[in-house]
């Protein structure tokens, strides 16, 4: 595989994994840290399991026996549909109109929620079990989406799709098992803006090399996408800065 | 999981639904342009699809902009 393949396929399924890895570390770390460690590894295992069935039945069957211009035609539609919601929404957190994600707030109000169910030591937890597992395959699915919807090309992408997701879950988990608190160093509302342009921008490539056209120099047309909702998202929060003062962006969040 | 899905569709649908509708409106035009237009339509109908969505965004973003605007100006009266 050329670096260059692996760098545009990786990176992306790369960044938008570790997105949702770090939330499920979240959770996962908050009932580890409250009702001990078995009960969420336990069900970090079993989503882990089920996710991988998931994936080899559904996932490969997608990409095998569906016809690669169908493919990129409906994975495509969903990438720009599903991108265009995260973008909105990450630009409407820079203009301050929607309050930022807040990975510490998070951890928190978990903390706060476990504790409150109470722990039987004698017992199994499966309070804990389930949070984990809930949590883990929900981010888990999106992680499998991604790897499919950056993959859509078939072998190289989706290998190298594979590649980049599995690199962020060991890097996310290392990294929460070394800190044992929330990822809070790790910047998700710029990983988030820049997920949303990556997900149009491929829903927009694939899209049309379904309808047959050739992008000039192939994928390297996507980082030149990219940037360009990059720099319209960017003036899109100045001119919603602009239409809302400070003071009233801060009473929106309430409104 | 369910709950997840349908959270996920309904905001989709229903609380971005203007945006997704742009956007499947926006996925007809350059499908529609490609398959009519030729090879001339093929080979623009990307770029067409990017502005065609870029104008979609800045648009919807703008009037999400009003729309607060509007409210927080009526939750001070």
């Amino acid at each position: 595989m050329d670096p260059i393949t692996l760098a545009i396929h990786a990176t992306p399924a790369f960044v938008a994994s570790a997105v949702e890895f770090v939330e499920a570390t979240t959770i996962v770390l908050a009932v580890g840290v409250t009702r001990g460690w078995r009960a969420p590894l336990f069900g970090t295992l079993a989503a882990t399991a089920t996710l991988a069935i998931i994936i080899a039945t559904l996932g490969v069957a997608i990409v095998t026996i569906v016809p690669e211009l169908l493919l990129k035609g409906v994975v495509g539609s969903l990438l720009l549909l599903f991108g265009l919601r995260w973008l909105r929404k990450a630009v409407l957190r820079f203009a301050g109109i929607v309050a930022v994600h807040d990975e510490e707030l998070i951890y928190q109000r978990e903390v706060a929620e476990l504790r409150a169910q109470g722990l039987k030591r004698k017992e199994f937890d499966w309070v804990g079990f389930l949070v984990a597992y809930k949590a883990v395959l929900l981010e888990g699915t999106e992680v499998a989406f991604i790897v499919i919807a950056f993959g859509a090309a078939g072998g190289t992408a989706l290998t190298a799709a594979t590649v980049g997701a599995i690199a962020a879950g060991f890097f996310v988990v290392a990294l929460g098992l070394a800190l044992k608190q929330p990822l809070t160093m790790v910047p998700e509302n710029w990983l988030k803006f820049g997920v949303g342009a990556m997900l149009c921008s491929f829903g927009v490539f694939w899209f049309a090399e379904a309808l047959g056209m050739e992008w000039p120099g192939d994928a390297l047309s996507i980082p030149l996408i990219v940037l360009t909702f990059l720099v319209a998202s960017w003036l899109a929060v100045r001119m919603l800065r602009a239409l809302l003062p400070e003071g009233a962006r801060v009473e929106a969040r309430n409104v | 999981m369910f709950r997840s899905i349908w959270s996920t569709l309904a905001g989709l649908l229903i609380e971005d639904g203007q945006l997704a509708i742009g956007a499947l409106i926006a996925l007809a035009i350059t499908w529609g342009i490609a398959y009519s237009g030729g090879d001339q339509g093929r080979d623009v109908s990307g770029w067409l699809l990017l502005v065609l969505v870029l104008a979609l965004v800045v648009a919807n973003l703008y009037r999400a902009g009003v729309n607060v605007r509007a409210r927080v100006s009526s939750a001070r009266r």
